[in-house]
C-alpha cells in the first residue's frame, strides 16, 4: 500500500526502457543506416530499398521481439506461479517441446496443405492452434506430475525427460516425412524473431493480446494459488477453475511464439525472477504488467545485441537468450538452496 | 453428551474419507458432532484416525462420503467455494512459502472472498488488514517478508490472514505443531482470546493432551469407532481419555491430566514433609517406579525442612541419607530391597 508511489516510479522507468531498445532495434541492423534517414523513412514514404528495410523486416522484427519476449515471460511467470516452482518456464519444463510437437505435426503431417511457401492466414491458425494443443496437453501432463511428485528438483528433470521423448517423437516424424516436409520443418527449428510473415505477424499479435488479457483478468487467482491449492480453495479460490483458465492462457502465449519463433530459451524462466527481484513482490498486479514490459525489455536487449551493432553479422537470437538467462536461473537454483521450495 | 443448545456448527452422520475409483473409503463410523458459538474445541485422537480429514471435510476442501455438515442449522450442500469461504477459514500445518511476500500480503489475501475481480484492496480492506494484523500483534512486522519471519511469528501471520478473512468458524490443523513452547502458548493464547472475546469459533486438532483439556471449552475425541464430544473434565470423568491408550504402555491420569508410563510398580511409599520439596519427590519416587503410600509405613521418606537439608529414606534395616533428589532416585532404582 505505502510503496504505491514507488511501483509507479519503477514502471515508469520500465516503459521509457522498453522504447528506448525498441528505437534502438530499428536504429541497428546489418546494413548500417543513419538515424536520420531512419527516422525520415518512418515519416515519409519515398519508396526506396532503406524504407522498405525499415518498415519491411527491422520495424516488424522489433515489434515480434516485444511481443515474443512479453508472452514468455508472462507464461513462465504463471508456470512458476502454478506449479509454486522458481525454476518453472515453458522451455524447461517441456511445454516449448509440447507445442514444436504439435507443429511437426502439422508441418510433417500435413504439409501438402501447407508448405512453407504457401503459409497462408488459415495455415497460420493450424499451425498456431497445433502448437496450443500441444503446450496445453505438456502442462496438463506436468500437473498431473506435480501433483504426485513435489521435490522441484525431481520435477524439472522429469520435465527434461519430457522434452526429450517429444524430441524422439519429432525424429520419428522426420524419419517418415518426405523431402520438402523435412525441409520446412528444419527451418522452423532454426526459429528467428525475423523470419514472420506480415499474416503470422498479425495472428502472434492476436494470439498473444488475447493470451495476456486471460492473464490480466487471472491475477487475483494467481495471487491465491501462490498460498497452494488447499489454502487457496480456503479462501474461496476455485482451483479447477483457475488451472483451466491458467493453462490455456500459458498455451496461448507460450504456443503461439513456439509456433512461429521456434523455441526461444531462457526468457521464460528467468524473467520472472528478474522482474520479482526489480519490484520485490509477491502480488500479481504488479508482476504480471512488470514481467511483460521487463520481458519486452530483455527480448529487445537480446535482439540488438544479437544484431552484433557495427558489424555485418548476425547471431542466432536463441544463442543470445540463453547466455543471458542461465546466469539467472543459475542464480535461482543456488539460492533455492537455501531456501528449499521457496520461490 | 452435551444438549442442543445455539450451534453454529452442526455434523450430522457425516462420513468422511476418500474416495477412490467409485466407492468411497470411509475412514469411520457415521460421526455426530456440535459446535457452540464462540468455543475453543479440541480435535484429539491417535494419530492416522482421521483428525485432519475430518477438519479438511468441514472447511469444504474435501468431499464428505455422507451425512450432513450444517453451519446454523444449514447445510452446506451445494456452497459454493466462496460462500464457504466466507463461513470458514482453515489453517494446516503446511508452510507457506513464497518469496518477497509481504506479511501485508499475506493477510490481505484473506481479504480474498470479499475483494473485486482483480483483487483491489480498497481503504475498508485496508483497515480490516491492519487491523488483523494489529491483533496478532504483528504490526511492526506488516512489510516483512514472510520467509524471514521465525515459525511462531509466521503463524501468527496466518492467524491474521484467518481473521482477516471474517469466518464465524475457523479450522486450525495442528496450528502449534513445530513451535517452540513459548510461542506454543503465545498461539494458544491467541486462539482463546478470538473464541473468547472475538466470538470466533476455533476447531483444532493437537496431539498436547495437556493442553487441551486445560485450555478448551469442548473436546471431539475420536477413539476407534466414534467420536464423543464433552467438556475436558465431563470426558475426564467418563474415562474416555484411557481408550486413546488401549494398547500402549502410557496411562492418562485422570487426577491432573497428565500421563504416566505404566512402570512396573515397584512398591509404595509414605512421603513425609510439605510444600514444593515434597511435591517433586513425589514425582522423583514415581518416575522410579513406586507409588505413595498414604499410610504411616516403612519404607518413608522425610524430604528437607528447616533442621535438616537432607532427604531422609528409612527402611526396616537401616537409614540412608541423600542431598539431592538425584542421589535418591539412583539409590532407589539400583535397589530392590525395599519391597518387602
Amino acid at each position: 500500500m505505502t510503496s504505491g508511489k514507488h511501483y509507479s516510479f519503477i514502471f515508469i522507468v520500465l516503459i521509457i526502457l522498453v522504447i528506448s531498445l525498441f528505437i534502438l532495434d530499428i536504429l541497428f541492423g546489418s546494413v548500417s543506416i543513419k538515424a536520420s534517414e531512419v527516422i525520415k523513412a518512418i515519416f515519409s514514404s519515398s519508396g526506396n530499398n532503406i524504407e522498405t528495410i525499415i518498415l519491411k523486416f527491422r520495424v516488424p522484427k522489433a515489434v515480434t521481439a516485444l511481443v515474443v519476449g512479453a508472452a514468455l515471460s508472462l507464461s513462465g511467470l504463471q508456470m512458476q506461479t502454478i506449479f509454486r516452482n522458481p525454476i518453472a518456464g515453458p522451455d524447461v519444463l517441456g511445454v516449448s517441446s509440447g507445442a514444436s510437437l504439435g507443429v511437426a505435426f502439422v508441418i510433417l503431417g500435413f504439409s501438402a496443405s501447407i508448405s512453407p511457401d504457401s503459409i497462408n492466414g488459415v495455415g497460420n491458425w493450424i499451425l498456431v492452434i497445433a502448437s496450443w494443443i500441444g503446450a496445453g496437453f505438456i502442462m496438463v501432463l506436468i500437473m498431473f506430475i506435480s501433483s504426485r511428485v513435489k521435490d522441484i528438483m525431481t520435477i524439472l528433470i522429469l520435465g527434461i525427460m519430457i522434452s526429450s521423448g517429444i524430441s524422439a517423437i519429432v525424429i520419428i516424424l522426420q524419419y517418415f516425412s518426405n523431402e520438402t516436409m523435412l525441409k520446412a520443418y528444419v527451418i522452423w527449428t532454426m526459429g528467428s524473431l525475423g523470419n514472420l510473415t506480415s499474416g503470422q505477424l498479425n495472428v502472434l499479435l492476436i494470439s498473444v493480446m488475447a493470451g495476456t488479457l486471460l492473464s490480466l483478468a487471472s491475477v487475483k487467482m494467481l495471487n491465491a494459488l501462490q498460498l497452494g491449492e488447499n489454502y487457496g480453495a480456503s479462501i474461496g479460490l476455485n482451483v479447477r477453475l483457475s488451472r483451466v483458465v491458467i493453462f490455456s492462457c500459458t498455451s496461448i502465449l507460450a504456443g503461439s511464439v513456439t509456433a512461429f519463433c521456434g523455441p526461444i530459451g531462457f526468457i521464460g524462466i528467468a524473467v520472472p525472477h528478474i522482474s520479482r527481484i526489480i519490484f520485490k513482490t509477491s502480488d500479481h498486479k504488479i508482476l504480471v504488467p512488470g514481467t511483460i514490459l521487463a520481458g519486452g525489455a530483455v527480448m529487445i536487449a537480446c535482439d540488438i545485441i544479437s544484431q552484433l551493432p557495427g558489424s555485418e553479422t548476425v547471431l542466432p537470437v536463441n544463442a543470445v537468450t540463453s547466455l543471458i538467462g542461465i546466469p539467472v536461473v543459475i542464480w535461482v537454483i543456488l539460492r533455492n538452496r537455501k531456501f528449499s521450495g521457496t520461490f | 453428551m452435551i444438549g442442543n443448545q445455539n450451534n453454529i456448527l452442526s455434523v450430522i452422520g457425516l462420513e468422511i474419507g476418500y474416495v477412490s475409483g467409485r466407492t468411497g473409503n470411509a475412514l469411520l463410523p457415521p460421526l455426530y458432532a456440535h459446535a457452540g458459538k464462540g468455543e475453543l474445541i479440541a480435535v484429539i485422537g491417535r494419530n492416522g484416525i482421521g483428525k485432519s480429514t475430518l477438519l479438511r471435510t468441514i472447511a469444504g476442501l474435501q468431499q464428505s462420503l455422507g451425512g450432513e455438515i450444517l453451519f446454523r442449522d444449514k447445510s452446506i450442500r451445494g456452497y459454493s467455494r466462496l460462500e464457504m469461504a466466507k463461513e470458514v477459514g482453515y489453517i494446516s500445518t503446511e508452510i507457506v512459502k513464497v518469496s518477497n511476500m509481504s506479511v501485508y500480503d499475506l493477510v490481505s489475501l484473506g481479504r480474498y472472498p470479499y475483494t473485486n475481480w482483480i483483487g483491489k484492496i480498497d481503504a475498508e480492506n485496508h483497515n480490516l488488514i491492519t487491523e488483523a494484523i494489529k491483533s496478532t500483534s504483528m504490526s511492526g512486522f506488516s512489510e516483512r517478508f514472510i520467509s524471514e519471519l521465525s515459525d511462531g511469528e509466521r503463524q501468527r501471520a496466518m492467524i491474521a490472514r484467518l481473521i482477516a478473512q471474517d469466518t464465524e468458524i475457523m479450522v486450525m490443523d495442528e496450528p502449534t505443531a513445530f513451535l517452540d513452547i513459548g510461542s506454543k502458548y503465545e498461539i494458544l493464547h491467541l486462539m482463546s482470546r478470538l473464541a473468547h472475546n472475538n466470538d470466533k469459533t476455533i476447531l483444532y486438532s493437537t496431539h498436547d493432551m495437556h493442553m487441551a483439556i486445560s485450555m478448551s471449552d469442548r473436546i471431539w475425541l475420536i477413539i476407534d469407532n466414534h467420536l464423543v464430544e464433552g467438556s475436558p473434565e465431563d470426558l475426564m470423568i467418563a474415562g474416555m481419555f484411557d481408550h486413546l491408550f488401549d494398547s500402549s504402555p502410557v496411562r492418562f491420569n485422570s487426577d491432573d491430566g497428565t500421563f504416566d508410563f505404566s512402570i512396573l510398580k515397584k512398591g509404595s511409599i509414605f512421603l513425609e514433609g510439605d510444600g514444593i520439596k515434597k511435591h517433586w519427590t513425589e514425582k522423583a519416587i514415581n518416575r522410579a517406579g513406586y507409588t505413595v503410600s498414604k499410610k504411616r509405613t516403612i519404607p518413608c521418606i522425610r524430604v528437607p525442612d528447616e533442621k535438616d537439608k537432607f532427604y531422609i529414606l528409612q527402611t526396616n534395616k537401616s537409614e540412608y541419607k541423600f542431598s539431592a533428589i538425584y542421589d535418591l532416585i539412583r539409590f532407589l532404582s539400583k535397589n530392590d530391597l525395599l519391597t518387602s
